[in-house]
């Protein structure tokens, strides 16, 4: 069943390559989405009851890696049909030609294709392989109008990320070497077995594994200092592409960092070691961003420092390693996802209608767009974490979880930092919603069916914010006993 | 086989001082080949000693790969690209060269000190070839801060995966082969990518320094 995903993905590859139609890529591009999806569904279904599943050596899925492979394919979904729309219009307006739609959606699958590749690896090694292969399959498509500005964020891309990730080939050989004692033939780096044995692991190296891994993954997660490139992808990339990029590819950036944490906590006994960095650098990645929000002048630079903002969260969460802050972790991830994907979509669309990325540029959005307008306007209260929003809920337990762990300033600084990010985006961002719109030129169409998935995503946002399926609170409950090894 | 190994690993160190004191893109390439060769060399002798000691022959591959890749493909690769990008001559570093072979004398001392410190790691000459190995990618890292040019940061990156690749090798004696393989893929494409960037660099600045990155701030 697991391998369906990547032969599902193949075949699409196959066809993309050789079809030239426009209406005939779309569909590809939709059917294989939703096969994936289904894929998904039926994967996600065993887990929950059997727990993990193991096939033909190298497939590996636990509630954890379900967790975030939904993730993947339901804003992969999303995307595929945002898509559409959203080419067609840069087609229209003369932007885009179709043979670009082909590179587009090429490239798209073969992104999709390495972050499954991460995700359902049961050595750590193939994971490193997927995480160093997104940003190879996606350098392009973050320079995929070709412009100035949009090749230096590509150049800086490829070049600090590429850096960053041998140094987590680094971590990953350190790991390797504190195990070989203990671990042989196929289980050499495969993450169950390390973390079944991981009492029997060296520790000092270990440790410095931890050190390399963090610092590797972390750059391509965003977190501070390694971030600096991720503003300018996140902002010059097409919008599609940077919902993924911000609202997926972190996740599984994230997910590595995860894995070797739990093995390194496992071994030491205790939390302390990994909590310490991870928290320092959470700290410091939501400091940073907070300050850079404040500053910025570009609606989707300031969507970009907001990801960072909420990595940093995360990583707090996972420094704090109790069940409920790593329970609000994982529900954060979810969360953020759907939240800044959806932001994202709706960025594309205003940048469709205003041809700007900059704030000056955009006046009168409600009465411009009344829909997008509407849902950005309620997404920016949500990425800011107001009730009743699902942000809200999941920020609320990760920072009850810190007081609760007894880390009262750690948890004040945290609740100021959060009040200074809702500030800028209060700021910077809600200038684009007065004023009237300077020209009243007729727009092109919009993208009709972008907007429909973004009213979908709006409702699973304040939905989840109040209510949670069965499913989803099983599978994330799953997936923290996993980390916490209980 | 031991003595091999430390004396391998002291010339491909030797090999990264080369390569930082070396001035202009043409003679960056030819170091890489030349520490790539050196990279070969050590994978062979791993590679004999485990085909008659335990009949693995997956490190022979692994050699195999690493002559056509490293040692022939990307450095005519690069060349090739740098032919076609270099009609200006520009300068190409940016502090003087004796202090950056300075540096990296630091950095020697500075990773010998941190690994020695370090218990569990074994003693002896595992040790010295750890220290040299792990001095490559740091060298790697300053080479690539030092250069301005695209080309050199590309050498730069594909020096950090050889000393990390070395790492591997005598920290562990290679790591998995479809690790390993997975790996070789992913350089491949890496440079494959990065060449094409640097022509598309080169299009749109009519320069590949990549000083003049810099529209995206803040």
């Amino acid at each position: 069943m697991g391998l369906a995903l990547f032969m599902v993905a193949l075949l699409a590859i196959l066809f993309y390559i050789f079809l030239n139609q426009k209406t005939l890529l779309h569909v590809i591009s939709i059917s294989s989405a939703t096969l994936f999806m289904l894929i998904a569904f039926f994967l996600t279904r065993s887990v929950l009851r059997d727990g993990v599943i193991y096939s033909a050596g190298f497939f590996y899925l636990d509630a954890l890696s379900a967790m975030i492979l939904d993730i993947v394919l339901i804003i992969g979904w999303i995307a595929s049909i945002y898509s559409v729309g959203y080419l067609e219009t840069e087609v229209k307006t003369g932007k885009l030609e179709v043979s670009q739609i082909k590179l587009y959606y090429l490239l798209m699958a073969a992104f999709n294709f390495s972050m499954m590749l991460a995700l359902t690896a049961r050595s750590m090694g193939i994971m490193w392989i997927g995480i160093e292969a997104t940003t190879l399959t996606s350098v392009f498509l973050v320079g995929f109008y070709n412009a100035k500005k949009d090749l230096e964020a590509a150049w800086k891309y490829v070049i600090i990320c590429s850096v960053g990730i041998s140094l987590a080939l680094l971590g990953i050989i350190f790991l390797h070497l504190s195990s070989v004692e203990v671990l042989n033939g196929s289980h050499l780096l495969s993450w169950p077995d390390l973390f079944a044995n991981a009492a029997d692991l060296r520790s000092s190296i270990l440790k410095l594994a931890f050190i390399f891994t963090l610092v590797g993954f972390g750059t391509k997660a965003g977190l501070a200092p390694m971030h600096t490139w991720l503003p300018d992808a996140h902002s010059q990339a097409p919008s599609p592409v940077s919902a993924l990029l911000s609202g997926v590819l972190l996740n599984t950036a994230m997910y590595g960092i995860i894995r070797t944490a739990a093995i390194v906590n496992k071994n030491l006994g205790s939390s302390s070691y990994t909590g310490h960095l991870l928290i320092a650098i959470g700290v410091l990645t939501m400091l940073i961003s907070a300050i850079s929000m404040l500053t910025q002048k570009d609606y989707k630079r300031m969507l970009a420092y907001s990801s960072i903002e909420h990595m940093g969260i995360i990583t707090v969460a996972i420094g704090i390693f109790s069940p409920a802050a790593i329970w609000g972790a994982f529900f954060h991830m979810v969360n953020h996802s759907l939240t800044k994907s959806m932001l994202f979509f709706a960025s594309g669309d205003i940048y469709l209608h205003y041809h700007s990325k900059k704030i000056a540029n955009v006046k009168g959005l409600l009465q411009a767009l009344p829909l997008v307008g509407t849902v950005f306007f309620l997404g920016l209260f949500a990425i800011a974490g107001v009730p009743p929003f699902s942000i809200f809920a999941s920020e609320f337990s990760i920072i009850a979880a810190v007081f609760d762990g007894g880390h009262l300033f750690l948890g004040a600084f945290l609740v100021l930092l959060l009040a200074v990010v809702f500030v800028a985006i209060a700021l910077v961002l809600f200038k684009m919603f007065f004023g009237k719109e300077g020209s009243t030129e007729p727009s092109v169409a919009g993208n009709v069916s972008g907007e429909v998935m973004l009213v979908v995503m709006l409702v699973m946002i304040s939905v989840g914010g109040l209510y949670l399926p069965d499913q989803l609170i099983q599978l994330i409950s799953q997936a923290q006993k996993l980390i916490i090894g209980g | 086989m031991d003595y091999y190994f430390t004396v391998l690993s002291t010339l491909i160190l030797f090999t990264a001082f080369l390569l930082i004191a070396n001035k202009r893109p043409d003679s960056y390439i030819k170091t890489f080949r030349a520490q790539s060769l050196l990279l070969a060399l050590t994978t062979a002798i791993m590679g004999t000693h485990n085909l008659f000691a335990e009949g693995h022959y997956d490190v022979m591959v692994v050699c195999l790969l690493i002559i056509i890749l490293k040692v022939i493909y990307i450095p005519n690769l690069l060349q090739k690209t740098q032919a076609n990008v270099a009609y200006v001559v520009e300068k190409d570093f940016f502090s003087s060269i004796p202090l950056l072979v300075i540096l990296c004398c630091g950095i020697v001392a500075f990773t010998y000190f941190t690994l020695i410190s370090m218990e569990g790691m074994d003693a002896g000459p595992v040790n010295i070839q750890l220290v040299n190995s792990v001095s490559v990618i740091l060298i790697g890292l300053l080479f690539m801060i030092s250069r301005k040019r695209a080309i050199g940061q590309i050498i730069g990156l594909l020096v950090i995966e050889n000393g990390l690749y070395i790492t591997g090798i005598f920290a562990t004696h290679g790591l998995p082969f479809i690790v390993d393989l997975g790996i070789f893929i992913d350089l491949i494409t890496a440079v494959i990518v990065l060449a094409m960037m640097v022509f598309k660099l080169n299009d749109e600045f009519s320069s590949i320094d990549t000083n003049k990155l810099k529209k995206l701030r803040g």
